[in-house]
């Protein structure tokens, strides 16, 4: 016969001082490990919202970014006019050109400087990329010196509100409007028109192209055909496919964070043990009077590890719950494929809290398997003598 | 029995608590150890002799904007340099490695070695490489990685210009923080590339520390107007500009090595709580034989000092022996450069422990000043 559940519970919440103490320390171990997880995640979806599965991206060959890639006016020219390329209502082709440089900027609070990618795009290319919309203000005119700038770069970067100015080298750039890009890559953008990015730094090559196929059979052949290309030297890669490879850099996040929570767990892990040990220790007598009323010993363990997971798993609740204060909460750091700072968010999952919760589980397991067994290998009557 | 007796009998009655309290401070102090000597890899101010008299110059828009070739008479005017070398980042692929663990960079051979004094080559491997043009040295770290040998030939798959490198080894360089990286000259980069108009950056040294700022003022000031201003600034401060691209991920550890600290708190509070309440009748027993409150308290502080400290040690220490025993720098393929935990960080990790002990005495101790004689002896457990 099994012990009811609410011997374990109750002998938990009786000694509350040292549960309290448990509680918070596997608390904030599971805090620390949903945050890291989250934060991985936040840079996930930020590569695999961005562009759209039907555009293809055309890059020089054997670049490795978008940044460090160009590409001339004449593999514009050749290719404009391919038969794999849709068109939109005017019949023209939908084909465009950007230009990214990389501008190192100070940041808002002061705290030095960092690189942001500014992108020059043509209305074409606006129109291909149906995710960022703009939210305040109006877009960059011709001609101008004007910028649109993601709601999310504006809060880090001196001089991005509505209005406001920044320099960069010899040109003064002019805020006229806020975006908001879905999250995705190009939230971490500066986007000005793409003929005066090239002009103010003087560039004659661009650095990608944008194209959209007619349907995916035809993307598939102008892939084949640029890949046999020796002449043209492009590689064509399908847009949102590209972007989230170019997000390798959740994978530190993600390592930091096992690291960090296998280490962790094992001072928790020892943390729980030493309640546990404590807590049999000032039972020794009930457990006696538990075997001679006839639990086995099996019962005993099962009821002991239960106690354990009970405790931890409060811990596992906690902190999943204090590390939601942090959803949504924007970060951003160096993206090492674009070298340039990338701005992403803590996003945390029900699926990401669940596997907090396991883990405090996992933790109290652990803690309490060495106690139990000791529990349960009390001989009985010393046990019943014990003061 | 002497006092100290008691205090260590005390501490060591009940075994297996003292070494899981033990274990699980010096659990928590190691990974603050090793998260703080992590920081510090991200923020370290190159600290070699060259650095000082070093000025980088880059397009002040940002490192990705090259410079224009037609600088460099310009600067070489500058009264007070010792040298100048354009310094070029070439980017390539090396083998079919996903990651590149060294940088390529072209430089004029025999300005280099005007700037980077501190990067030493043997003499003939040093005159081999000015005289072949398609030639490079190779840092002694690479070297001995990749197992290659001078007259090995060296391909490099170019990511950022559109063109591939083979180059000879003539020979290895030793003696700077970071002996990984490769030079080769920049006239072989610009014939490949079949022009030679633009440079990544200038590297520029100083005849003296003195003469320092005077250069960079004029760097910045030769330049002002033109279409490619510049940014001169020292090699500490250029090295400074990628800590800061790091944004958030410091503060982030801050705020983790934090989380550990406070974690660490709770665990030794109530490890200490649970081995007083263990003995209360014990200590009931000390004051009802004319034992004071203050001595009972320095018994606990004793105790619980002691069991922090010798979880510091097992921590702190065992982050520092095993960091200056496994060749980290090796291992992550020079992604950790030095990794080295300082006399600093461990001092602070010793101080945090021996604030610890303190304050996990506090708590029992109040319990125990607390409770009058007759209620102590009254307790059963």
């Amino acid at each position: 016969m099994a012990l009811p559940l609410k011997y374990n519970i109750r002998n938990v919440l009786v000694r509350w001082r040292s549960t309290v103490t448990t509680v918070l320390g596997i608390a904030l171990v599971v805090a620390v490990y949903v945050l890291m997880q989250a934060m991985a995640a936040g840079i996930e979806k930020s590569g695999a919202n961005t562009g759209s599965p039907d555009n293809l991206i055309l890059v020089r060959k054997g670049s490795t970014s978008e940044s460090s890639s160009l590409v001339t006016r004449e593999q514009l020219r050749s290719l404009v006019y391919s038969p794999e390329i849709a068109r939109n209502t005017a019949g023209e082709p939908l084909v465009t050109a950007d230009v990214l440089v990389l501008l190192n900027l100070p940041r808002r609070d002061g705290a030095g400087e960092a690189n942001v990618t500014l992108r020059g795009v043509s209305p074409r290319g606006r129109e291909m990329r149906g995710q960022v919309r703009l939210m305040e203000g109006r877009w960059f005119e011709p001609g101008h010196r004007e910028v649109v700038v993601s709601q999310r770069l504006a809060a880090r970067f001196a001089g991005f509100e509505l209005g406001g100015t920044f320099k960069s080298g010899p040109a003064t750039y002019r805020v006229v409007g806020h975006s908001d890009c879905g999250k995705s890559a190009f939230d971490s953008e500066i986007w000005m028109d793409v003929d005066e990015v090239c002009a103010i730094f003087d560039r004659e090559q661009y650095s990608s192209f944008l194209v959209r196929p007619t349907n995916p059979a035809a993307a598939t052949n102008l892939m084949q055909r640029l890949d046999l290309d020796k002449r043209l030297q492009l590689q064509a890669r399908v847009e949102s496919q590209y972007y989230s490879e170019q997000t390798g850099t959740a994978k530190p996040i993600q390592w930091l964070g096992n690291f960090l929570a296998v280490s962790m767990s094992v001072g928790a892990i020892f943390a729980a043990m030493n309640t546990m040990y404590a807590a049999i220790g000032s039972r020794t007598r009930e457990i006696g009077t538990l075997r001679v009323l006839g639990f086995r010993r099996r019962t005993v363990v099962a009821s002991f590890l239960l106690e354990g997971a009970f405790l931890a798993s409060l811990g596992g609740i906690l902190g999943s719950l204090l590390s939601l204060v942090m959803n949504g909460y924007a970060v951003g750091t160096l993206n090492f494929a674009t070298f340039s700072e990338s701005v992403f968010e803590f996003r945390i999952t029900p699926y990401l809290m669940l596997k907090g919760v396991i883990f405090s589980i996992v933790v109290g397991l652990v803690g309490s398997l060495l106690p139990a067994v000791r529990a349960s290998r009390l001989p009985v009557i010393s046990a019943l003598k014990s003061l | 029995m002497t006092l100290p007796g008691f205090v260590i009998r005390n501490a060591f009655r009940n075994k297996r608590r003292a070494l899981l309290s033990t274990l699980s401070v010096a659990a928590s102090l190691f990974l603050l150890v090793t998260l703080q000597t992590f920081q510090r890899e991200f923020t370290l101010p190159p600290s070699d002799i060259g650095a000082s008299l070093r000025i980088a110059v880059r397009n002040k828009v940002s490192l990705g904007v090259p410079l224009p070739v037609r600088q460099r008479p310009i600067v070489e005017g500058i009264p007070g340099i010792a040298g100048v070398t354009p310094f070029t980042y070439f980017g390539g692929r090396f083998r079919d490695e996903a990651y590149t663990p060294f940088a390529q960079f072209a430089v004029d051979p025999v300005a280099f070695t005007n700037v980077f004094v501190d990067a030493r080559t043997p003499p003939d491997q040093l005159a081999a490489w000015m005289q072949d043009r398609r030639s490079c040295i190779v840092g002694k770290v690479t070297l001995e990685r990749y197992g290659l040998k001078i007259g090995d030939k060296l391909k490099l798959i170019g990511t950022f210009y559109p063109v591939d490198l083979d180059l000879n080894i003539a020979g290895y360089y030793s003696g700077t923080p970071d002996d990984r990286s490769v030079f080769f000259h920049h006239k072989h980069l610009d014939e490949m590339l079949g022009g030679g108009k633009t440079v990544g950056t200038w590297w520029v040294r100083a005849a003296s520390a003195e003469a320092a700022p005077g250069i960079i003022s004029a760097l910045n000031a030769a330049f002002a107007n033109t279409s490619a201003e510049v940014r001169a600034e020292t090699e500490s401060a250029f090295q400074m500009g990628f800590v800061s691209m790091w944004g958030n991920i410091k503060l982030l550890i801050g705020s983790i090595s934090s989380v550990v600290v406070f974690t660490l708190l709770l665990v030794a509070v109530s490890t200490m709580s649970m081995a007083i309440r263990e003995r209360f009748r014990e200590l009931a027993i000390l004051k009802a034989i004319g034992y004071r409150r203050r001595e009972l308290f320095s018994f606990i502080l004793a105790e619980s000092f002691g069991l922090a400290m010798v979880g510091a040690l097992v921590g702190a220490g065992g982050a520092y022996l095993a960091f200056s025993f496994i060749d980290l720098p090796k291992l992550t393929g020079g992604m950790l450069r030095q990794f080295e935990v300082t006399d600093r960080i461990l001092a602070m990790a010793f101080t945090i422990a021996a604030v610890l002990g303190v304050v996990a005495a506090i708590p029992p101790a109040l319990a125990v000043a607390r409770t009058s004689v007759v209620d102590g002896l009254k307790t059963l457990d």
